[in-house]
């Protein structure tokens, strides 16, 4: 089991090292940072926040759709564990947030609505500069194991550099740029999914596997796919014959 | 002499702005003044004038041109001039209509344009306009995008009589108004699909904020296919729809994606006979 996990890891890091070479696509790089981190680590989701040029924190991954991730984060923006850490640079650790209610009322009261015990929060920091955190969220009380900690924010280290490695990012305003372009990509992203979810009636999560399985499978960027179903120059029921085919294709063999 | 706009069009705008105030001394104290300066012209100020007006007014007051002009291109929908500093930017943002060429039509199809000086003769993408710009004693004319929802819908033009490039400031707080220009675009998008909006007490900074959130982007998806329109039409709609309730984008934005709320069903319900599009 734990050379499992050795493989899983090992897995993580080699498509990030890969997406870097690659020039792979932002919004799916971290995306599937998070959804690493809920699967490696006894955690059960993971998000991940970067700030604009104007320091304002946006929602660009989540390894899970859930609304109540997403109302966390919203409430985050004025209070919260995630947005100490991007303002200090520094890790927080919270293992038991009903001792918090004081730092964060809100905060604490929203994440434990949602079944949430447990935040961690580690900054995507690089070259001294803090340009959004890495949250992870537990449904039980107490301490994440140290090996864990380290693991995670490995991971994130190693995304920072992934995120602005293609431009000869040697100064702040390059790393700007890039994430500027990380979030045009996660709007025409999020577009996407509202039209594949509005269209095939799935949930934002479905709507997103539809988006990524057709990328894949045509060597596409998920940026390019999104961008071209918003602009109408590819039809939404392309990709969701696409899934359905495929889909249709893997129970055959299994039966 | 290197003509510093000129290589801006092909870069991004925003990093060169950015290296341009790591040189100059006490710039975040003014970046931070310029941007309230503009928001503060959008949310109050002289209540006969428009509110893209009013941005325009702020532009030349506060940048280095001496006009200012918005307009609207939406595929389907109105084109035209509908802000302005002044008579003479009306008319010069109006030729490019009238001309079916010029920097606001490029700059919604290609990104920021800047012509530093158009009165020498080697400016040649829209001769029509440039004959009729010079003329009214134009030298230079800046365009910058106006994007709503991710697509661009419209342009900030920026007309300076003096040839030169937009520089430092100048053309941060280009950038800056031209983000707020996707209100009142918003707002005219609105009332041409007759949902006008209501006035609002936000100010205009915090507004765009409120636009710019994961469940927004989401729901615009979803009612593109309700509606059967672009991407800036469908958060138009979802904005006038907050309003005529009483609520934020957000909270609209949380109906649609919990299907809640179909815009497409309230459409029929607010106006039982009615058709769109």
């Amino acid at each position: 089991m734990s050379t499992d996990r050795e493989h899983e890891i090992t897995r993580a890091f080699v498509s990030i090292a890969n997406s870097m070479a690659d020039g792979a696509d932002v919004v799916d790089l971290l995306s599937g940072l998070t959804s690493d981190c809920a699967r490696l680590l006894d955690i059960a989701s993971a998000g991940l926040l970067l700030a604009d040029g104007h320091g304002v924190l946006h929602v660009l991954a989540a390894s899970s759709e859930r609304t109540r991730d997403l109302e966390i984060f919203q409430l985050q923006r004025d209070e919260g564990p995630c947005l100490d850490c991007f303002h200090t640079g520094q890790q927080v650790s919270v293992n038991d947030l009903s001792q918090e209610t004081d730092r964060w009322p809100q905060f604490v009261a929203a994440a434990t609505a949602a079944g949430f015990a447990a935040v961690h929060a580690l900054p995507m920091r690089l070259r001294g500069t803090t340009f959004g955190a890495l949250n992870l969220f537990g449904d039980k009380t107490g301490a994440l194991a140290a090996d864990d900690l380290d693991l995670a924010q490995a991971l994130a280290h190693v995304a920072s550099i992934a995120l602005v490695t293609d431009k000869a990012a040697s100064d702040k305003d390059a790393i700007n740029q890039q994430l500027q372009t990380a979030l045009t990509s996660r709007v025409a992203i999020e577009q996407a999914k509202g039209i594949l979810a509005q269209l095939g009636n799935l949930d934002m999560d479905q709507a997103f596997a539809v988006l990524r399985r057709y990328a894949r499978d045509h060597n596409a960027r998920l940026t390019e796919v999104a961008k071209q179903l918003v602009s109408r120059e590819l039809v939404a029921e392309r990709l969701l014959d696409h899934s359905m085919t495929r889909r249709g294709r893997e129970t055959t063999f299994k039966g | 002499m290197v003509d510093v706009n000129h290589a801006l069009r092909s870069g991004p705008p925003a990093a060169v702005v950015d290296r341009d105030f790591h040189s100059g001394g006490a710039a975040t104290d003014s970046v931070a003044e310029l941007r309230a300066s503009l928001g503060g012209a959008m949310d109050s100020g002289d209540p006969t004038m428009s509110m893209a007006d009013r941005l325009c007014r702020a532009c030349v007051d506060l940048l280095d041109v001496d006009g200012a002009a918005v307009s609207l291109m939406l595929d389907g929908s109105s084109q035209g001039t509908f802000g302005s500093s002044d008579g003479l930017s009306r008319q010069l943002d109006e030729f490019q209509f009238t001309f079916g060429e010029g920097p606001c039509m490029d700059a919604v199809r290609e990104g920021p344009v800047f012509a530093a000086n158009i009165a020498d003769g080697a400016e040649i993408r829209w001769p029509a306009f440039v004959g009729s710009a010079v003329g009214l004693g134009v030298g230079a004319v800046f365009a910058l995008p106006i994007s709503l929802a991710n697509s661009n819908v419209g342009a900030l033009d920026l007309y300076r009589h003096a040839p030169g490039p937009l520089l430092g400031n100048s053309l941060l707080g280009g950038l800056m108004a031209a983000d707020l220009a996707a209100l009142p675009l918003l707002d005219m998008i609105s009332a041409e699909a007759e949902l006008a909006t209501l006035g609002e007490d936000e100010p205009a900074w915090k507004q765009l904020a409120s636009l710019a959130r994961v469940e927004v982007y989401q729901a615009t998806g979803m009612v593109m296919v309700q509606l059967g329109v672009g991407p800036a039409e469908a958060l138009a709609r979802l904005r006038a729809h907050a309003f005529a309730q009483g609520l934020t984008a957000s909270q609209v934005a949380w109906s649609i994606v919990e299907r809640e709320l179909s815009l497409e069903s309230d459409t029929e319900r607010t106006d039982p006979g009615g058709r769109h599009s």
